[in-house]
């Protein structure tokens, strides 16, 4: 049992959201308003590739930290490897305390909203901006 | 006082540190050399110890407008309300079993009314209005013929709402009902004059005004009517209302901090409103702001904030290193808006971003700057990273 509330790298992340902002248009969004929770993401990409995350988030630490720890692992990467992000892990490895999934799933769920619009985009031939 | 450089305190009204005055008077009453005696003992060491009993129970005394005899050491607030409360509903259960207080109490009398709610006692819960304030009238109403016990807090430990504990009071003795008063965060810090109060009940602690943790009092008026029923037994120490050894080091460091607040309470009362002052002119000009609990009608020690678009967990970590609460401190875990500001009608969201200043008689003039600017910062940065809401 700790008293402390946040592991160093969620406070790393929280302090230095070096993805956070300048996002002229959002790609996905999810949010549980009651809940105080919305997240916003967007992308660029180069073919299959995404070169460029952002995201906004409107929460606790723990889902600013791990909206940040996304863009962060998935910028640079394909497409194809969104599907692969999920709450359960990201919440292990930084770690977010249980109760807090709910936020977490819904940054989850923007992700898999990301995804799926960036997979569509891709096989039409547009970019998504 | 505070020397630490890497936390700015403006939490002071969770807890204050010991005037180092006290720890003077403290100190000497731990070790062999000093009088460590059981004051319950008859022999010399005995008695020596029994006269900073004395004297400290003169001194808070003194600070209350009581006699040494209404005072009853306790272990603090929580158990001072929880003595009142469950003590004074016990003791005249045979005569009615109604109950009253308010949403907005500290949870150490809320929970003991939750508590007692489900032993048979009927508990109303009366709302404050929108400045956190209750009416009289609102409290005469709720009395009936069965209301036997009557619980409002004097400064409300989120907001500094004072309630006029004098007409509420009032209404209580005219009806003769008991009227218990939490007084955790006025002690010393206001004036309490319990001779000329209607005032039965009150509940204080030594560590909200520089006096050590883990001691407080419950005053019992001698009066009529007026007794608790003991929650724990055994030892006959303080007439059997509470019995166990008594604390004499952190109980004379109470009365030394109650001499210091008697002779200081007017310098300590203009500091904090110069403080308040300073305080919120640096940041009432932000966009979306509320300011939670009547100006006019609260503690100049605590200023209490809610801004719209700002998450209130991430703006307490935003703000680090500066100390401040999100509500009082015992509740600080729960991810539940607080209810003292719910029930001032602001919206879960709103009560969610409150952040509680509370400045002491350490607090200097750099420090409130300094949260000024860190609050603006904080707030600036976090509503930078916020999407915008859809409908």
């Amino acid at each position: 049992m700790t008293t402390e509330p946040y592991s160093e790298r969620v406070r790393l992340l929280f302090a230095r959201p070096d993805h956070a902002g300048d996002l002229e248009k959002s790609d996905a969004r999810a949010q549980i308003e009651e809940q105080g929770v919305r997240v916003a993401l967007a992308a660029e990409c180069d073919g299959d590739d995404i070169t460029r995350l952002r995201f906004l988030a409107w929460g606790c630490p723990h889902l600013l930290a791990a909206a940040e720890a996304f863009c962060r692992e998935f910028e640079g990467g394909p497409v194809r490897a969104l599907h692969t992000f999920s709450a359960a892990e990201i919440m292990q490895t930084l770690p977010v305390p249980r109760e807090k999934l709910g936020r977490i799933l819904v940054l989850e769920d923007a992700v898999r909203s990301l995804g799926q619009r960036l997979s569509a985009g891709s096989k039409t031939g547009k970019d998504t901006d | 006082m505070n020397t630490r450089s890497d936390i700015v305190y403006l939490d002071y009204a969770a807890t204050t540190p010991v005037d180092p005055r006290v720890v003077d008077v403290m100190t000497p009453l731990f070790g062999v050399d000093g009088d460590f005696g059981n004051p319950s003992s008859g022999h010399l060491s005995g008695r020596r110890s029994m006269q900073h009993v004395e004297r400290a129970g003169g001194q808070l005394s003194e600070l209350l407008g009581c006699t040494a005899a209404e005072l009853v050491w306790t272990s603090g607030a929580t158990e001072s309300d929880n003595l009142a409360i469950v003590g004074a509903a016990r003791y005249r259960a045979d005569r009615g079993r109604h109950l009253v207080t308010m949403p907005t109490e500290h949870k150490a009398v809320s929970d003991v009314f939750q508590v007692l709610a489900k032993q048979g006692f009927e508990v109303t819960w009366l709302r404050p209005d929108e400045d956190g304030v209750l009416d009289p009238a609102e409290l005469a109403a709720a009395i009936r013929p069965d209301t036997q016990l009557v619980s409002i807090m004097h400064v409300n430990n989120e907001t500094g709402v004072i309630q006029d504990i004098e007409a509420l009071g009032s209404v209580c003795r005219e009806r003769d009902v008991l009227f218990h008063v939490d007084a955790a965060q006025s002690v010393g810090k206001l004036p309490i004059d319990l001779s000329a109060l209607p005032v039965d009940l009150l509940s204080a602690t030594a560590h909200k005004f520089y006096g050590p943790k883990g001691v407080g009092a419950l005053y019992i008026a001698n009066r009529p009517g007026c007794h608790v029923e003991p929650l724990i037994h055994g030892g006959g120490q303080q007439g059997g209302r509470r019995p166990g050894t008594l604390a004499v080091p952190l109980i004379a460091g109470f009365g030394e901090a109650a001499r210091i607040a008697r002779a200081e309470m007017q310098d300590d009362y203009a500091h904090l409103e110069s403080l308040r002052t300073r305080l919120w002119s640096g940041i009432g000009d932000l966009e979306g702001i509320l300011r939670n609990g009547a100006e006019s009608r609260s503690f100049p020690g605590i200023l209490n904030v809610s801004i719209e678009d700002v998450e209130g967990e991430s703006l307490l970590l935003a703000l680090e290193p500066l100390c401040v609460a999100t509500g009082s401190a015992c509740n600080s875990k729960s991810q539940a808006p607080s209810p003292v500001l719910r029930a001032l009608g602001r919206s879960d969201l709103q009560a969610q971003s409150a952040i509680r200043f509370s400045c002491g008689r350490p607090t200097t003039s750099a420090e409130v700057d300094f949260a000024v600017a860190r609050y603006r910062e904080a707030v600036g940065r976090l509503r930078g990273m916020a999407p915008s809401r859809v409908a």
